[in-house]
C-alpha cells in the first residue's frame, strides 16, 4: 500500500435519491481524496446507530481533489444503508479511506473494456474519467430502474452499451453477452478489460477473458468488519504456490480488485 | 497537582499505559500502523499464532448482531515460521516501541508447545505469551481445553515448561466458575489472567434460514457481552491475586474504568476497533482525565476499588 489511509469525520455536502433505491452521497473529505484510486472504497461509519458499530464498505464513485469531495453511490439494501439515506446535509461521518488496492492504471494504446453490474459502476467510474484513452463501457442490470450513471460514462468518451435482463433498456439478455461481442470486435487492440458486479458475473467474465488470454481485472464485494486488513473477515480464495493450491487473502486489503489469472475457482478450472 | 502516572505493571511486565488491543481485532499491528500511532498504545496483542499455517474457516465468518459482533474466523494465521521471520509480522513489531503480546494456540499441546519454545529462543521484543485456551482438543476428543480444568492445567504448564517468558492465559467465559480456571492456571504457572474470550453465540438470517456464519455458531463479542465481562474479571480478581487483563465491550473510558474498579489491572479493545481505530487513545485519554478528576495520582490505585459493602 503506497497512500497513507485516513480516518476523517467528513461534512455531508449532499445526499440525494439517484433513482429507485439508489442514493449518492457526497462528503467533503480533505485527507482521503487526494489518494483515492479507482477501485478503492472508504469504510463509512453509520450515524447515530451505537447498537451497529461495524462501518459498511462502499466504492468511491468520484472525488476531485481540487474540490476536496468525494462520493458514493448507494443501493439500500438493509438497517445500514438506510440509516445512511436518512442523513442530511451538514451530518458529520466518520470515513476511513482510501482502503483497498483499486484497479492498475489503464494502458496507453490498448483498448479498455469495463464491464459493470448494478453498482459496480461506481467502482469503474473513476477508471473512465482516468483512462489513458477511451474505451468501451458495458452497464448490466436487472432493469432499467438498475442502470446508473451512464450519462457520466458517456461525458468521458466511453462508448456504453447498456444490458437488462428485462430488456426494458438496450440489450436483454447478460451484459457478458455484450462482452463476447466486445472482446471479439477489439481483440486487435489485445483490450484490458475491468469488471465490478455481482461475485457470479465476474467469475463469467473472469471465464470470457482467460479463454482468449485477454488481461482482465475484477472488483470482488465480500462482507468486511476492519475493512483495513486486520481480522481475516473479509477472505477470497487466491492461487497460491502451496500443497493446497490456494490461499485465503483478505479482499479489503490484497483485494478488492484481483487478476483474473490469480483468482482460485473450486471447480478446478483455471 | 502531580501528573498523573498511567503507567502499569502487570507483574515484570511494564506499560506504558493499561490500554491494550485484543487478540484477532488488530492483525499484527502493522496493519493499522498508519491510522493508528502505535507507540501511543499499552501494548498490542497479536492474532493467534499455531505453530502450522491455518486457512481458517470458510466464508462468511462474521456477522453483525444487535449492539454484538458474532465471529469465527477460524484462528487464519501464518504459522510460526512466518510469524517470526517476515516482515510483517514479529520482525516488524519489534521495531515498535510498546509492549507486544503473542497470542499462542494449537490443536494438542505439543503445539502450543511448540510455539511457546520457538518464541522462548527469539524472545526479543516480546513482552509476554498469552495461551488462548479456547480451542478444541483434537487428540481428546475435541473438548477444548478453556472448558476442561485438567486439559487447561496441562497445557498451561506444559507451556510454563517450555519458556521463561511471561505467560498470560486467556479463560473462556463459557464455564460456570471461571475463578476455578483461574485458580487452577495460575497453580500451574500462569503469571496472569486475560478474560474474556467470546461468548458463544448464533444468529439466523429468517429470510435466507441460514446462521451469520459458515459454522453455524461463533463467538460473540462487543457492547453485548460487557457486563458479562466485568462479572467475570470481578470473581477472578478476588480468586487470584495475579495481574488481570480485562476485555469484552470495552468501547470508552468510561467502560474500561469499570473494568478496573472491578479488578483489571489493565484493559484490551477489540470490537470497538472496528468501528473507531482511534478507540484506544481515546481511552487512554479519558482515563487520565478520569484520574485527574478524583484527584488520584497512579492508575493502578483505582484497580479494585469497586465498593460492596
Ligand atoms: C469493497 C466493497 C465495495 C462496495 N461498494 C458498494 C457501492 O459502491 N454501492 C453499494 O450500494 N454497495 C456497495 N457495497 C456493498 C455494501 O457494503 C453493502 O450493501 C452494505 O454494507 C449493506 O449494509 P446494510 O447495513 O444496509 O445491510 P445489512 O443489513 O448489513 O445487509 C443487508 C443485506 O445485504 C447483504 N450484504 C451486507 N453487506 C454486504 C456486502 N459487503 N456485499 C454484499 N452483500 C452484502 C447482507 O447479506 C444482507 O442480505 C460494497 C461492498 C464492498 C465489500
Ligand atoms: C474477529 C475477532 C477475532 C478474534 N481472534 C482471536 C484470537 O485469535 N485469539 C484470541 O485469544 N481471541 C480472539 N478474539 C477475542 C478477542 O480478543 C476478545 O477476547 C473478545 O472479542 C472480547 O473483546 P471485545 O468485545 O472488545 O471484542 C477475537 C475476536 C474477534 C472479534
Ligand atoms: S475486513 Fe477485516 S481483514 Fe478484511
Amino acid at each position: 500500500m503506497n497512500h497513507s489511509r485516513f480516518q476523517e469525520v467528513c461534512d455531508v455536502l449532499e445526499n440525494c435519491n439517484y433513482r429507485g433505491d439508489y442514493f449518492q452521497i457526497t462528503f467533503r473529505s480533505r485527507l482521503i481524496t487526494p489518494g483515492v484510486k479507482a477501485g478503492q472504497f472508504v469504510h463509512i461509519q453509520l450515524p447515530d446507530m451505537p447498537h451497529l458499530t461495524l462501518r459498511r464498505p462502499f466504492s468511491v464513485f468520484d472525488a476531485s481533489t481540487d474540490e476536496g469531495t468525494l462520493s458514493v453511490i448507494y443501493k439500500v439494501v438493509g438497517a445500514g444503508s438506510t440509516a445512511l439515506a436518512a442523513v442530511e446535509r451538514g451530518k458529520r461521518i466518520s470515513l476511513l479511506g482510501p482502503l483497498g488496492n483499486g484497479f492498475p492504471a489503464t494502458p496507453i494504446g490498448r483498448g479498455i473494456i469495463i464491464v459493470a453490474g448494478g453498482y459496480g459502476c461506481a467502482s469503474t467510474y473513476l477508471i473512465a474519467r482516468g483512462a489513458a484513452q477511451p474505451g468501451v463501457c458495458l452497464l448490466g442490470a436487472r432493469n432499467k430502474a438498475d442502470i446508473l450513471v451512464e450519462d457520466a460514462f458517456a461525458a468521458t468518451g466511453f462508448r456504453v452499451h447498456i444490458s437488462t435482463d428485462d430488456g426494458s433498456c438496450g440489450h436483454q439478455g447478460l451484459v457478458t453477452e455484450l462482452l463476447d461481442r466486445v472482446l471479439t470486435e477489439t481483440a486487435g487492440a489485445s483490450p484490458v478489460t475491468y469488471a465490478c458486479g455481482p461475485n457470479a458475473m465476474l467469475d463469467a467474465v473472469a471465464d470470457m477473458c482467460l479463454a482468449r488470454d485477454i488481461e482482465a481485472y475484477l472488483s470482488y464485494d465480500m462482507n468486511m468488519c476492519c475493512g483495513v486488513g486486520a481480522c481475516f473477515t473479509c477472505v477470497m480464495k487466491r492461487k497460491a504456490d502451496n500443497a493446497d493450491g490456494w490461499e485465503y487473502v483478505r479482499t479489503c486489503r490484497d483485494g478488492p480488485v484481483i487478476d483474473a489469472r490469480e483468482v482460485y475457482r473450486e471447480d478446478g478450472t483455471t | 497537582m502531580a501528573e498523573v502516572s498511567l503507567e502499569t505493571r502487570l507483574g515484570d511486565v511494564i506499560l506504558k499505559n493499561p490500554v491494550v488491543t485484543a487478540s484477532g481485532t488488530f492483525g499484527y499491528g502493522k496493519e493499522y500502523a498508519d491510522l493508528v500511532p502505535l507507540e501511543k498504545l499499552g501494548g498490542i496483542t497479536v492474532k493467534g499464532v499455531s505453530p502450522f499455517p491455518s486457512h481458517g474457516n470458510t466464508p462468511p465468518r462474521t456477522g453483525e448482531v444487535f449492539a454484538g459482533l458474532i465471529n469465527s474466523i477460524g484462528l487464519q494465521n501464518p504459522g510460526l515460521d512466518r510469524f517470526m521471520n517476515h516482515e510483517d509480522y514479529l520482525p516488524f513489531l519489534r521495531t515498535v516501541d510498546t509492549a507486544v503480546f503473542i497470542n499462542i494456540w494449537g490443536r494438542t499441546i505439543d503445539d502450543y508447545v511448540a510455539v511457546a519454545a520457538a518464541l522462548d529462543s527469539e524472545s526479543e521484543g516480546i513482552a509476554a505469551l498469552e495461551i488462548n485456551i479456547s480451542c478444541p482438543n483434537i487428540k481428546e476428543g475435541g473438548s477444548s481445553f478453556g472448558t476442561n480444568l485438567t486439559l487447561a492445567g496441562k497445557v498451561v504448564e506444559a507451556v510454563r515448561n517450555a519458556t521463561s517468558l511471561p505467560l498470560i492465559t486467556k479463560l473462556s467465559p463459557n464455564v460456570t466458575h471461571v475463578a476455578d480456571f483461574a485458580r487452577c492456571v495460575v497453580d500451574h504457572g500462569s503469571d496472569m489472567i486475560s478474560v474474556i474470550n467470546t461468548y458463544p453465540a448464533m444468529s439466523i438470517d429468517i429470510n435466507t434460514r441460514r446462521p451469520c456464519v459458515s459454522t453455524v455458531a461463533g463467538g460473540l463479542s462487543g457492547h453485548a457481552i460487557k457486563p458479562i465481562a466485568v462479572k467475570i474479571v470481578y470473581d477472578v480478581a478476588r480468586a487470584v491475586d495475579v495481574p488481570i487483563i480485562g476485555m469484552g465491550g470495552i468501547y470508552s473510558a468510561e467502560d474500561a474504568i469499570e473494568f478496573m474498579l472491578a479488578g483489571a489491572d489493565a484493559v484490551a479493545i477489540g470490537t470497538a476497533l472496528f468501528s473507531d481505530p482511534g478507540t484506544p487513545l481515546d481511552v487512554i485519554a479519558g482515563i487520565k482525565t478520569y484520574l485527574e478528576s478524583w484527584g488520584i495520582n497512579d492508575v493502578a490505585d483505582i484497580v479494585g476499588t469497586v465498593l460492596t459493602v
